[in-house]
């Protein structure tokens, strides 16, 4: 297995290679320039032209991308053309932020998404059944920056419970953590009714009714252990979109993490800040992969992790 | 045994933990005594230097103070200075300072405060975007470009007097030390942290930064060595909302006291029966207009700007989509400015559009039409679209988010475009010079690329006459010039709709936003 990690960490470097390249040359390619906003109206020429060479943007895109690698490679992922501020301080500020939203997410739509998921498969065509079906259908269609609104309406406008927005303890991460949780649930639980009717086919389940197995013990330790396997890989995909932040969700709940700074970035064609984002972003994913890939061969003994035989 | 007693536990703590945190769950999130604001973006920073956005203006009018202010007159007032000598030829201002101002580092404020916080604008070294305020004093172009080691016109005879010698005289001259960038700060705290300076700003202003957790909220406090009017507030909370439903939702359930009407609430506020009684309306220092690239074809042809201007139904629009927010405006100056007369001309007239389109070589134009990504001016382009089709031009629009957009208008890449101005300062030279004179085109403020010698002529006498009356005249001369001539087709003076708490007194909206110093405002 650590050889297995390893060659996954040394992978990520041709990975960040190309990503960077190619996030930089497509970032290049869009319209605008960050010069214009950074220096509001009215400002003379001379002041434009400093500014470009101060920020590099005069050279061609090459010897641009070339200096960023020039960069990373000292370990620094520069800085905010607007602020001035080290773009690796306030990924540090953020990254944990988005963490705590998507753990709280992840801890809302785990476990509800499997039992609904498990409930429906066990109550198929059933009127339990039919209900989590169009739930989950809901859950997936429903835009966040709906749901995430009604729920803000409902729970702090009527009810009086919670805060709108901000960025703190658990009061202000209920609603953003539930708003981003809901399409998680959903998926999850129409992926965890799937698996555990097909599992449910499966000889091993047959031969264990015939042994006299309970039913409980059936569902509850043979198939559902079988049946987790789908459902891992989806959590693993999930958290990693969380992770590199819910844009919608951190707007409207005025969340303070990668979310929204990568947007802000995006707007004001702020490129440090762009690809340090990206950068972090695609480290975040890799890493959700293996621990995702480690997780497989603890729930499926069958799964070998040595790097050849999976 | 064990196992039972470790599940009673676990279901004793879940129960008591929920049952806590549902006690401990409020939505109310304030501070006793505080003004709760929001702001819809996170400041770039509090550097006076460096500030170009109007959060981060708004907040700095908090913290410092400049040799003169605006008072709720638009009137030029002392603010650390105490009085101040204009030279007859008005090249010559001397400043005689207030004694006893304090920074919050309690510090005093001497004269060579002044010259180093104007100097460090002016750095070649240094990148601050706002060097053409103090572009105008004598020497400060050469110690720009580098080849002056001081700027000879800016001298401290003693610790409370400031002379500021100009090249030639600027009649709005002291309206732009009423601007951020003229603030003035202790050499000695941005100096030992240049960067940080923008975050743990220390000023002269009625309160002081707190705490800014970035992209979350800006507390500032009182500051109780404040040599002005002590504000009534313990201090100002500023929340960073960028969803304006979720501002919304703060001021109704009381986290926030004063919230801009969005547009698209605004006919619905106006209707409650709750907060109707509760908005508050200000007139605010802007133009919106649709601008026309003058430099090339279409648009370089004045008759086929008429024909759009007789084209649109501008007071309908206004009335109509825009729910009458705004006054119609008569030319490119708002009539707070004007001391002039002036009509409303380009009044809705299709014949009269439909007989300059029958001109030859001035049939099936088409026109892309740039605008930004907003909801509110996407509406208004389409109605905008819907006019000209009807007198038989073919409007392409295209949307760019801001970024781009500026660039797109800065590059003269549009024929047409819908932009608004708002002022630095209260003077009709801060709309004709930037949008018009033909030194500025592009970044400069004149993305119409317009170009007319008596119009540049009239503009900058205006600037150099220090007679008002002689000086309305030129800007008079100009703007009519300029409606005549129509590079730009003025809409609309927006205003400001504002929700306040029943609990908050004497809230009031300033046309510009440096005369906002939080000190009027009670509970």
């Amino acid at each position: 297995m650590t050889g297995y990690v390893a060659r996954k960490l040394i992978l990520l470097v041709p990975l960040l290679l190309g990503i960077t390249f190619i996030t930089f040359l497509l970032t290049k390619a869009l319209p605008g320039e960050p010069v214009y906003s950074m220096v509001g109206e009215r400002a003379s020429p001379e002041t434009i032209d400093k500014l470009r060479k101060e920020i590099g943007s005069d050279k061609g895109t090459i010897s641009q991308y070339a200096g960023y690698l020039n960069l990373i490679l000292h370990g620094e992922l520069g800085r905010s053309y607007y602020t001035n501020r080290k773009v690796s301080e306030e990924i540090m500020i953020k990254l944990p932020n988005t963490m705590k939203l998507a753990a709280g997410a992840m801890f809302i739509a785990v476990p509800v998404g499997i039992l609904l998921g498990f409930l429906s498969a066990v109550r198929k065509n059933r009127f339990a059944d039919r209900l989590i079906s169009v739930l989950s259908i809901a859950g997936l269609s429903v835009p966040v920056f709906w749901s995430g609104l009604m729920l803000m309406l409902f729970f702090s406008l009527y009810l009086k419970w919670l805060p709108p927005s901000g960025t703190g303890d658990i009061r202000y991460m209920v609603l953003p953590a539930v708003t981003l949780a809901l399409p998680s649930v959903s998926s999850f639980a129409r992926i965890t009714r799937t698996a555990v009717l097909e599992t449910g086919l499966m000889p091993f389940v047959r031969t264990a009714t015939a042994k006299g197995i309970s039913k409980t013990r059936i569902y509850a330790v043979h198939i559902m252990k079988n049946a987790l396997l789908p459902v891992v890989t989806v959590v693993g995909l999930d958290l990693g979109s969380y992770l590199n932040g819910a844009v919608l969700t951190e707007t409207i709940f005025g969340w303070d993490g990668m979310g929204r700074f990568i947007m802000e970035g995006i707007i004001k064609r702020d490129y440090p800040v762009i690809m340090g984002c990206i950068i972090t972003g695609t480290i975040v994913f890799v890493l959700i992969n293996l621990v995702v890939d480690i997780a497989y061969s603890f729930i499926d003994p069958r799964v070998r992790i040595n790097g050849t035989d999976r | 045994m064990t196992r039972t007693f470790i599940k009673r536990l676990s279901s004793i703590l879940f129960c008591t933990g929920l049952i806590s945190i549902l006690f401990s769950c409020s939505p109310i999130n304030r501070l006793d005594g505080y003004l709760h604001l929001r702001l819809a973006y996170n400041p770039t920073t509090l550097d006076p230097a460096f500030i170009v956005d109007v959060s981060g203006g708004s907040i700095a009018a908090k913290l410092f103070n400049g040799l003169v202010r605006l008072d709720n007159n638009l009137d030029i007032t002392p603010d650390i200075a105490e009085r101040w000598e204009v030279s007859d030829e008005g090249t010559l201002y001397v400043f005689h300072l207030k004694r006893g101002v304090v920074f919050s580092n309690g510090r005093e404020v001497v004269s060579s405060d002044f010259s180093n916080s104007f100097k460090r604008i002016l750095d070649p070294k240094g990148r601050s975007p706002n060097t053409w305020v103090f572009d105008k004093i004598l020497g400060a172009n050469a110690y720009m470009a580098g080849n002056a080691d001081d700027i000879t016109g800016i001298e401290t005879p003693d610790s409370h007097t400031l002379k500021i010698r100009l090249e030639k005289p600027f009649s709005p001259f002291l309206h732009l030390l009423t601007m951020t960038a003229a603030y003035v700060v202790p050499h000695e705290v941005y100096s030992s942290s240049e960067n940080d300076f923008g975050f743990h700003p220390v000023g002269t202003g009625p309160f002081v930064l707190e705490r800014w957790r970035q992209n979350s909220e800006l507390l500032l406090k009182k500051n109780k060595a404040y040599f002005g009017t002590e504000a009534n507030i313990a201090g100002i909370v500023y929340r960073i909302i960028p969803e304006d439903m979720t501002a919304l939702a703060e001021f109704e359930i009381g986290n926030i006291d004063a919230v801009n009407i969005p547009a698209s609430e605004y006919s619905a506020y106006l209707g409650s029966p709750t907060w109707n009684r509760h908005i508050i309306t200000g007139s605010a220092l802007n133009t919106y207009y649709l601008g026309f690239n003058c430099s090339r074809p279409p648009f370089d042809n004045v008759s086929l700007r008429k024909a759009v201007a007789y084209s649109i139904d501008r007071e309908k629009i206004l009335e109509g989509f825009f729910e009458k927010r705004g006054t119609l405006a008569k030319g490119p100056v708002p009539d707070i400015l004007r001391t002039w007369d002036q009509d409303i001309v380009y009044k809705y007239d299709p014949e009269a559009a439909g007989t300059i389109l029958e001109e030859p070589g001035l049939q099936n134009i088409t026109i892309n039409f740039y605008i930004t990504a907003e909801q509110e001016v996407a509406d208004i382009s389409e109605i905008i679209q819907y006019y000209l089709k009807k007198t038989g031009f073919n409007v392409k629009i295209k949307q760019l988010e801001w970024s781009a957009y500026k660039a797109a208008l800065n590059n003269g890449e549009a024929d047409m475009f819908w932009i608004s101005w708002w002022a630095d300062y209260p003077d009709a030279e801060n709309f004709l010079f930037p949008l018009f004179h033909s030194s500025n085109h592009g970044a400069g403020g004149n993305r119409t690329r317009y170009t007319n010698s008596t119009a540049d002529r009239m503009i900058t006498s205006g600037q150099t006459e220090l007679n008002a009356k002689k000086r309305a005249n030129y800007y008079m001369t100009a703007e009519k010039i300029i409606i005549e001539e129509l590079p730009l087709l003025p809409f609309w003076h927006k205003k400001e709709f504002l929700l306040i708490q029943p609990s908050l007194r004497a809230f009031v909206t300033f046309p510009v936003y440096t005369m906002d110093k939080g000190t009027e405002v009670a509970f």
